[in-house]
């Protein structure tokens, strides 16, 4: 099976050891890592750390990891990552780290068709779930625009920084109208 | 050592597992009205549910107590509350009730509510969780809302019921205040 998903604009792979600095770049961006939410790396040996991780967690069939690659300027603009595989009941949770210049609707419409065919017509997935914080508005008004529905809350999910992080729910299923029209459309709404 | 507390509720008690509940356990999971209950239980399930439940409780990944309440005017094991999934640095676990017919709305929601109180005062637990499928047992929405849980989530398709069919799951929530002293309440 192909990992890699490229995209018209983008290489979206896997990681290799040459980009510990790429991913240090990313995650030590506050603007990046905020609505996660997580503190931003501080030393590059965090992001050595996190590569084993995604490693690891990808073996164990546990999540897969995707950096972004902007196919003009060689920039790591992202990261995609599918986590909590459930392989019984056929979920995963959506994760999108990305530089705040780059989360524009398009850019998401793209990396998100990719990674959701790749779950939902390769690995047999039947729902994807996207845990959002309230405050993170621009990702609410995304899943909303590309179909998502808000399945509703995980309140006090866990604690960061001294406070009660509340998750919203929003979840795509592969029977979905909205997925069924982008297989159609071969993409989800840019616009 | 003892893992497991004898939590009194009006009408009842919430005790450990014993041996003697075997014949109970399987009456309970043979009712099919939530998830991993079937026909097929067998003594073999129900004696491991109990060895298990003592592992889970010594290691707060989870607890099992019987539900025992008068019934007939004798006090029998009418169901079981368990908690799973106990996360004691994020203070929260997921609960789950399993009652025979004979246990009333009424001790369901004090075993629940007393439940709650011994484990905020234990172990001081705040976030409580409840999952049940929308087309299960009904009258156990009613319990929990009674019970102070509210309605948070409806995951759609959370759960695979068959190789092609998946179901919704009703998560309800409860949380508790975190007083200054740090104490649930």
């Amino acid at each position: 099976m192909n990992w890699n998903l490229n995209t018209e604009q983008f290489y979206v792979r896997f990681a290799h050891e040459e980009d510990i600095p790429n991913i240090y770049a990313l995650l030590s961006t506050k603007g990046v890592v905020k609505h996660v939410p997580k503190n931003p790396m501080v030393v590059e040996a965090q992001a050595m750390d996190e590569a084993r991780r995604m490693v690891m967690q990808f073996e164990a069939k546990e999540a897969a990891f995707w950096l972004v690659e902007d196919r003009v300027s060689g920039k790591v603009v992202a990261r995609l990552s599918l986590q909590k595989f459930n392989w019984i009941n056929a979920s995963a949770q959506l994760q999108i780290e990305i530089f705040s210049e780059h989360k524009t609707q398009a850019v998401l419409a793209e990396l998100i068709y990719a990674v959701a065919t790749l779950a939902f017509e390769d690995l047999s997935l039947h729902r994807l779930e996207w845990m959002l914080l309230d405050q993170d508005k621009r990702s609410i008004e995304l899943a909303q625009a590309f179909g998502f529905h808000h399945d509703g809350q995980l309140m006090s999910y866990f604690e960061f920084e001294g406070e009660w992080v509340d998750y919203q729910v929003y979840s795509l299923l592969n029977t979905d109208s909205a997925w069924q029209q982008a297989i159609q459309s071969q993409g989800l709404a840019k616009s | 050592m003892k893992f497991v507390a004898n939590v009194d509720f009006p009408g009842g008690q919430l005790r450990p597992l014993e041996k003697s509940d075997v014949d109970s356990i399987i009456k309970l999971y043979q009712k099919q009205t939530l998830a991993g209950q079937s026909e097929a239980t067998s003594k073999e399930h129900a004696e491991r549910m109990i060895t298990l439940s003592v592992q889970m409780a010594a290691t707060q990944r989870g607890l099992m107590w019987a539900i025992e309440a008068e019934h007939d005017g004798e006090s029998k094991m009418l169901g079981m509350l368990s908690l799973y999934d106990w996360q004691p640095t994020s203070l929260k676990t997921l609960m789950r009730l399993d009652g025979m017919p004979d246990l009333s709305s009424e001790h369901q929601v004090n075993a629940l509510r007393s439940a709650i109180d011994f484990l905020a005062a234990k172990y001081h637990l705040r976030n409580f969780s409840f999952q049940c499928l929308p087309q299960g047992d009904e009258a156990i929405i009613g319990v929990l809302e009674q019970s102070g849980f509210t309605l948070q989530a409806q995951l759609r398709d959370f759960r695979r019921i068959s190789q092609t069919e998946f179901s919704d799951i009703l998560v309800y929530n409860q949380i508790l205040e975190v007083t200054t002293a740090g104490e649930a309440s």
